[in-house]
């Protein structure tokens, strides 16, 4: 997915008189820290002046993993204001998006990687077929809404290379069209910064990355939406309580992520919210009398398919 | 509706394998010895063993009566034997998948020469004992591993001996196979059970139990859900040590494997020796 737009090289034919601001976001591990080496090498290299700075942290947690590259012929702030930036690579796309205002607005270039890495607490909802709470803007939507965009799929791209982890690369050879620095000086600091044994596979990527944004538009594949297996979604859980086992131990009500057992007024256990039960066995397990039971069921072929009848509590006595 | 079973906790229902007329068991509300029972039961279920191949023996003391709620093959013994029980079964009918429970008074205490020398001697049988620190059935007296300082009711001014770590008195004394786990990680221990039974030789597990009537309300541990919290958050401090094994971490309650390893077992060396005297009686 990309845009062509006629200011596509507005970073490239820009004199280097001024300060130049890339701005590299992303979930940690996948290799901000190499991408911004790499850069920063690079301009050094050039006889420019360079400041990198950078944060590493849980990005996916709500923390922060991003690094600030500023060069030009004399770079006073280490940090990119808001609104300056001259491009921003992002390897994960939702952390793109987080990180989209601070793009130069009409000019700013975004990179992006289209890969979905859901963090867990897009997950706060754990019942059976339910969508992550995931950014729900499609790349399409953001790259009309900027003046250039790239939103590929870098990752796909690297494992097609044999290793998934040269992502970084693929998008390092997105970035290196928008600036104006020779293809042999790119290959030259990477083969100086990668691990010896990966040096082919980091330049088939990046050649890659450069070959991705020469190709004449192609009408890419939306990325596929997260949604849980049409087979989970189905399931329905009950559970079970056997009212004449039951010691009133209280374990299942405290241990219940859901908090969905009560105690009732005789001390046994009861699932007081059937709707909020997810299944996960918690309470099953942890019964040391053996008086919860969690059966799974799917509808049966032809019955027809009530969403609403979840759980529901059976007590059996015996 | 139709049920439907996608992983082993869906295929494995406790109740096919109980003997159901027995129901509810005698076990105290919250007692951890029931979720041991369980992880044993979905071990074996997991394993595939049939019932008819399954002999369970416990002696005496709340672990001891687990057996009788089992449908296998289950021997109730006396007090401390299980193991010398299951040493005679497992000589006479190899065939059979032979697993000892016992608890921390029976093996430890008036059994823990059986168990020395049932380690010693690598027979393939595997003993759960389960630990909860107390004598619960009789009224709470000190048992072997009650930690230090702990309150019973024959130590009412609180434990002055130190606790016993069984896991290291069955690895000195020859086991094979000697692992540890909480009943709180209730998969995990299930796990640990099913690798200690289909190990070649004598496994041991020790598997850390609550005792929340007793021994949690004599020193004020809360109820059964704290006590179970508690497993994995130093409750009993000073039983294993304070062992650094990783920097800046130190573990009082290390789980897991502890020893894997072979050793002839005696099954087989008990028959090899036997053919060779006869081979010599015949020559």
């Amino acid at each position: 997915m990309r845009v062509q737009e006629p200011n596509r090289a507005a970073v490239e034919t820009r004199d280097h008189a001024r300060v130049t601001s890339v701005l590299m976001v992303g979930v940690g591990g996948q290799g901000i820290l190499m991408v911004s080496k790499v850069l920063a090498t690079l301009c050094q290299n050039a006889g420019m002046e360079v400041k990198q700075s950078e944060v590493h942290g849980m990005a996916k947690r709500g923390g922060a993993v991003f690094s600030h590259i500023r060069f030009g012929p004399e770079v006073h702030s280490p940090l990119i204001p808001e609104g300056e930036a001259d491009v921003l690579l992002a390897l994960e796309w939702a952390e793109g998006l987080r990180w989209l205002h601070y793009l130069r607005p009409g000019e700013g270039v975004f990179i992006s990687d289209v890969r979905r890495i859901v963090p867990p607490f897009a997950c706060r909802n754990r019942g059976r077929g339910v969508t992550p709470e995931y950014a729900r803007a499609t790349p399409a939507e953001i790259i009309g809404r900027l003046g250039t965009g790239y939103a590929l799929d870098a990752t796909g791209i690297a494992r097609g290379l044999g290793n998934e982890r040269t992502a970084n690369t693929v998008l390092l050879g997105v970035l290196s069209t928008a600036l104006a620095f020779p293809e042999e000086a790119w290959i030259e600091v990477i083969s100086r910064v990668v691990p010896a044994e990966t040096l082919e596979i980091n330049r088939a990527a990046f050649l890659a990355g450069r070959a991705w944004v020469a190709e004449a538009t192609v009408p890419e594949e939306e990325a596929s939406p997260v949604t849980a297996d049409p087979l989970l979604a189905r399931i329905t859980h009950r559970l079970e309580i056997t009212r004449a086992w039951c010691k009133g131990c209280d374990i299942c009500v405290k241990f219940c992520p859901e908090r969905c057992l009560v105690l009732d007024e005789e001390q046994i256990a009861l699932l007081a919210e059937p709707e909020a039960c997810t299944g996960c066995r918690l309470c099953e397990w942890l019964c040391p009398d053996f008086a919860i039971r969690l059966h799974k069921e799917v509808p049966a072929p032809g019955a027809s398919t009530s969403p609403e009848t979840t759980s529901g509590t059976a007590g059996c006595d015996r | 509706m139709n049920e439907i079973a996608l992983t082993s906790a869906d295929r494995f229902d406790i109740r096919d394998w109980l003997r159901l007329e027995m129901f509810p068991h005698f076990l105290c509300p919250g007692c951890g010895h029931g979720l041991a029972l369980r992880a044993f039961l979905w071990a074996v279920h997991e394993l595939g063993i049939d019932r008819d191949a399954l002999a369970v023996i416990s002696g005496i003391g709340c672990a001891g009566r687990l057996s009788a709620y089992v449908d296998a093959n289950t021997f109730h013994v006396t007090h401390g034997r299980p193991l010398a029980f299951a040493t005679g079964l497992k000589l006479a009918r190899p065939d059979l998948t032979v697993v000892v429970i016992t608890g921390d008074g029976d093996g430890l205490a008036i059994g823990g020469n059986h168990l020395i020398h049932a380690c010693r001697r690598n027979l393939d049988l595997t003993c759960l004992l389960l630990n909860n620190e107390v004598y619960g059935m009789t009224g709470g007296q000190v048992s072997p591993t009650t930690a230090a300082e702990r309150y019973t009711t024959t130590t009412p001014a609180g434990n002055c001996e130190p606790g016993f770590d069984a896991c290291k008195l069955a690895e000195g004394a020859g086991a094979t196979f000697v692992g540890r786990e909480a009943t709180l990680q209730v998969p995990t221990l299930k796990n640990l059970i099913r690798e200690a039974i289909a190990h070649k030789g004598f496994s041991f597990v020790e598997v850390i139990s609550d005792c929340t009537e007793i021994f949690g309300r004599k020193n004020a541990l809360g109820n059964s859900p704290e006590m179970v919290l508690r497993q994995k958050a130093g409750m009993r401090p000073d039983n294993w040590g304070n062992k650094v094994d990783r920097p800046f971490r130190p573990n009082p309650f290390p789980t897991g494997v502890f020893v894997r390893k072979t050793r002839p077992e005696y099954l087989e060396l008990y028959e090899a020796m036997t053919a060779a005297a006869r081979r010599e009686e015949r020559d």
